[in-house]
């Protein structure tokens, strides 16, 4: 018990960063918690013709309307597929407003420190490791982390 | 004296005296004699001198002080108004607006003392006062005589004070230190309310040159008001009298500052009669005598002001609030949210069947959508303004431009009534300038050209603003060369952007867009064949972001007309709700000419393009589902409906699938992540259900 809080203060100490761990396909991706306002679940998306292929459409978020991303079309995988399990991501960026991106499955809140966070390969010129900024290494599991810019950049 | 509060106001004000003033320089330059305009601009230099003076702005009080009394002399007729003269007071003008547009951001003047202005301004009066001491020798003291007579027994009061000996003792001592003393005696305006706050601001300036010995009546006495209109000082000082006692005058509503040197004498016979030793004031002329000169033309000023102000005809009182615009966007806020709560109860009332105990609740339905309708409209009525504060500084522009460019050139504008949304009011400035400036710089012709083409030389531009159904028409148009349309074909092939082929085939407006293409404008620039073209895509671009549009048309030879077109409110719109496919999607009601339900065997082919013959008028078609990339009926139907829309006196026929109704409807924005580079989609709004629906801006559809 003892041993617990020490790390625990050790985490404060290390000012950890918290991302939320989402699923798309078979990998595991991390959110920086500081561009989260909300998360939703999947409901009815308004398409808008002629936008962007990766753009879903736009939704109701309580009285304002906020336009949804697909994160698989815009990093070129498989279209979603939607599930009980799947939800909207609603990002706050700066200036910009909100943004909504789906994910197949929400999994949990990891709070990695620096030490934990590794800088990503960049050895390979695929499209979609544009798209992350950092390795993160939560126990044995490997989360990718976004770059929350790149993502929502136009490409 | 916190006058913090009151900066918004003085802003406010401000800016309407300036507007004023330009107006009326404009009316006195084409006018010099009117002498109502004169008055008018005095009264208006005069309330912006003594609100500056309020707010402790003296750079500005400075300047407005001065031209007071260049119109001061005008009113006299010892100056004329020539060109000169109107040039030097729009300089003032723009050095006014300057002050007020640091004052607007820092809520200080800042510390441009535009010195030469007011050097100027100061020729214009001694040549004035020179020309009224030659030529009218014998009527000036004449006239002049009444207000010496009245003045004399006020004047230089502080030489026949009755000092106590500890005040005299503390002059006496002083004297010997060999530093000059004064005496200043200040005159309050007869009618100022507030007698010792303007005493506390003369002390206060006074103190800022010279230290202040004696004055008289007490600081007791002055602070409760226990003086007649007038005050004076002794005070000792290493500046120019001249200094001190500008700086006391420039506190508003100082009828008069006179002060001299005080000599040993006075000290030794205070209250006997003493020799000024040198009579300074701010106004002085060498040509006149001196005694009259300092208080003549303040007097006068004083008593002029206050008379005009009386009978003035303008607004009595106007029964108006100012009213934050943030407040007003809040208000609008909350209407929007309470239309779509009135929207879904709507469409919950008409889902949970029509039985009859439902009848009372459909009936305050009703009743709830009338009340959402009226407040809406009332809410739109109080953000509208006239588009007046906007256009009203082109005449002055113009002006300023037909001297720079040589050109001789008139601006008529109509319909400055026109109410528009505040935000878009707002924002049209920029782009209606820019249009302007077209006009007259690349536009109208030179004189030479427009002789020989048989038109007057004066050219014209026209700014008409006029509503029509949802929209606010501005049209700005000129007399002159209209567009090369040759030339622009001509450029665009040089620049690759078509082929010679393909330019053959484009049509006037095909060719005329061209223009509002961003780089292309760039080049006209540069080489300037036909002149047109310059930052045109920045004024569409502005305009399209307030949701409207412009056009062009032109003819080669005769001139031009810029067609503005905006919406009358950005947030709330009647529309008609249709579908196609299974998407909804909302068409604004104003520009609904008719809904038509048209035999699929009715449809007649033009240049392989689908029309419809309506009442006579060849009406093309577009099938919208086919433009919003929707799957059409698996069926072919018998008939199409057709919602027939028009802009200006083009008429388009939208096919849809289905109608929904009429619905009053939230705009929203879309966002900036979404491409709407087509603009198809103007916004979206969110139905009863709660379901997002997206606004088809018909206008793009022409």
């Amino acid at each position: 018990m003892a041993a617990y809080i020490e790390a625990n203060s050790n985490d404060v100490a290390e000012e950890k960063k918290q991302f939320i761990a989402v699923k798309l396909t078979s990998e595991v991706y991390g959110i920086d918690i500081g561009y989260v306002d909300t998360i939703v679940r999947m409901q009815k998306i308004t398409r808008v013709p002629k936008a962007q292929s990766y753009f879903k459409g736009v939704i109701n978020l309580r009285g304002e309307i906020v336009p949804v991303m697909s994160i698989r079309l815009k990093m070129g995988f498989a279209d979603d597929v939607f599930t009980n399990a799947s939800r909207i991501i609603i990002l706050k960026i700066e200036d910009q407003g909100k943004l909504g991106v789906i994910v197949d499955e929400v999994k949990e809140v990891v709070n990695l420190g620096e030490g934990e966070i590794d800088k990503p390969s960049h050895d390979t010129k695929e499209n979609k490791h544009s798209f992350i900024n950092g390795i993160g290494k939560n126990g044995e599991d490997l989360i990718s982390l976004f770059d929350i810019n790149a993502l929502t950049e136009e490409n | 004296m916190d006058v913090s509060q009151y900066l918004e106001i003085f802003i406010d004000e401000t800016s309407e005296h300036i507007q004023s003033l330009s107006d009326n320089i404009m009316a006195l330059e084409s006018d010099p004699e009117n002498k109502d305009v004169v008055n008018e601009i005095f009264r208006a230099a005069h309330s912006l001198k003594g609100m500056a003076g309020t707010m402790g702005f003296k750079r500005m009080q400075h300047m407005t002080h001065d031209m007071e009394n260049v119109f001061q002399e005008v009113r006299n007729d010892t100056i004329k108004v020539d060109s000169n003269m109107i040039d030097l007071l729009f300089q003032c003008l723009d050095a006014i607006e300057g002050y007020l547009a640091i004052i607007k951001e820092t809520s200080d003047e800042g510390t441009n003392d535009n010195e030469a202005i007011i050097r100027q301004l100061n020729g214009f009066l001694q040549s004035a006062e020179s020309a009224s001491a030659s030529n009218s020798a014998a009527s000036a003291p004449a006239s002049a005589a009444p207000a010496e007579e009245a003045s004399e027994e006020e004047e230089k009061k502080f030489l026949t004070l009755e000092l106590d000996a500890k005040d005299k003792k503390k002059l006496q001592d002083e004297f010997l230190t060999g530093k000059p003393i004064y005496g200043m005696t200040v005159y309050i305006c007869n009618d100022c309310l507030l007698k010792a706050a303007r005493a506390f601001l003369v002390f206060k300036a006074v103190e800022e040159f010279a230290e202040i010995l004696v004055y008289e009546p007490s600081s007791q006495d002055i602070e409760d008001e226990k003086f007649e209109n007038d005050f004076s000082i002794f005070f000792t000082t290493d500046e120019a009298l001249d200094k001190v006692v500008a700086a006391a005058k420039a506190v508003s509503e100082i009828r008069d500052v006179t002060a001299e040197v005080i000599t040993e004498k006075f000290l030794d016979e205070s209250g006997a009669e003493a020799s000024p030793v040198e009579e300074k004031s701010v106004q002085e002329a060498p040509a006149v005598p001196a005694e009259t000169t300092p208080v003549k033309p303040a007097a006068s000023a004083a008593s002029n002001a206050a008379v005009p102000k009386k009978q003035a005809g303008k607004p009595v009182t106007s029964r108006t609030v100012r009213v934050d615009i943030e407040k007003l966007d809040a208000l609008m806020n909350q209407v929007s949210e309470l239309i779509i709560a009135k929207n879904s109860l709507v469409s919950l009332s008409s889902n949970s069947g029509a039985g009859a105990q439902n009848q009372s609740f459909q009936e305050q339905i009703e009743y709830l959508e009338r009340i959402t309708t009226g407040l809406h409209e009332s809410v739109m009525k109080v953000r509208m303004v006239p588009i007046e504060s906007v256009v009203n500084k082109f005449p002055r522009m113009i002006r300023d431009l037909s001297r720079n460019l040589n050109k001789k050139m008139e601006l008529i504008m109509s319909g400055e009534e026109t109410e528009l949304d505040r935000t878009v009011v707002d924002q049209i400035g920029d782009p209606l300038q820019h249009l302007l400036r077209n006009s007259a710089d690349h536009g109208l012709e030179s004189a030479a050209l427009r002789k020989e083409r048989g038109k007057p030389e004066t050219g014209t531009i026209t700014l008409k603003a006029f509503q029509e159904g949802n929209n606010v028409i501005i049209e700005v148009g000129d007399d002159g060369n209209g567009i090369d349309t040759e030339a622009v074909k001509q450029k665009a092939i040089d620049r690759g952007i078509i082929t010679a082929e393909q330019a053959e085939n484009l049509s006037q407006k095909e060719i005329i867009d061209f223009l509002f293409m961003p780089s292309f404008s760039m080049a006209k620039k540069i080489t300037d064949i036909s002149g047109r073209g310059v930052g045109l895509d920045v004024v569409k671009s502005n305009i399209e972001a307030l949701g409207g549009d412009v056009e062009v048309k032109s003819v080669y030879g005769e001139g031009s007309i810029f067609t503005v077109r905006l919406p009358l409110t950005l947030a709330i719109i009647q529309a008609l709700m249709v579908i196609i496919g299974d998407e909804k999607y909302a068409i604004a009601l104003g520009s609904i000419v008719s809904i038509e339900d048209i035999p699929i065997t009715d449809i007649k082919y033009v240049e392989a393009k689908e029309v419809i013959n309506m009442r006579g008028t060849v009406i093309p078609i577009i099938r919208l589902n086919q433009l919003l990339d929707i799957a059409p009926p698996e069926e072919e139907q018998e008939s199409l409906t057709i919602v027939i829309i028009s802009k200006g006196e083009k008429q388009v026929g939208l096919v849809v699938d289905d109608l929904m109704g009429q619905q009053e409807i939230v705009i929203k924005s879309l966002g900036s992540f979404i491409d709407n580079s087509t603009k198809i989609i103007s916004g979206a709004t969110i139905l009863g259900d709660g379901e997002v629906a997206l606004i088809l801006d018909v206008n793009t559809l022409m």
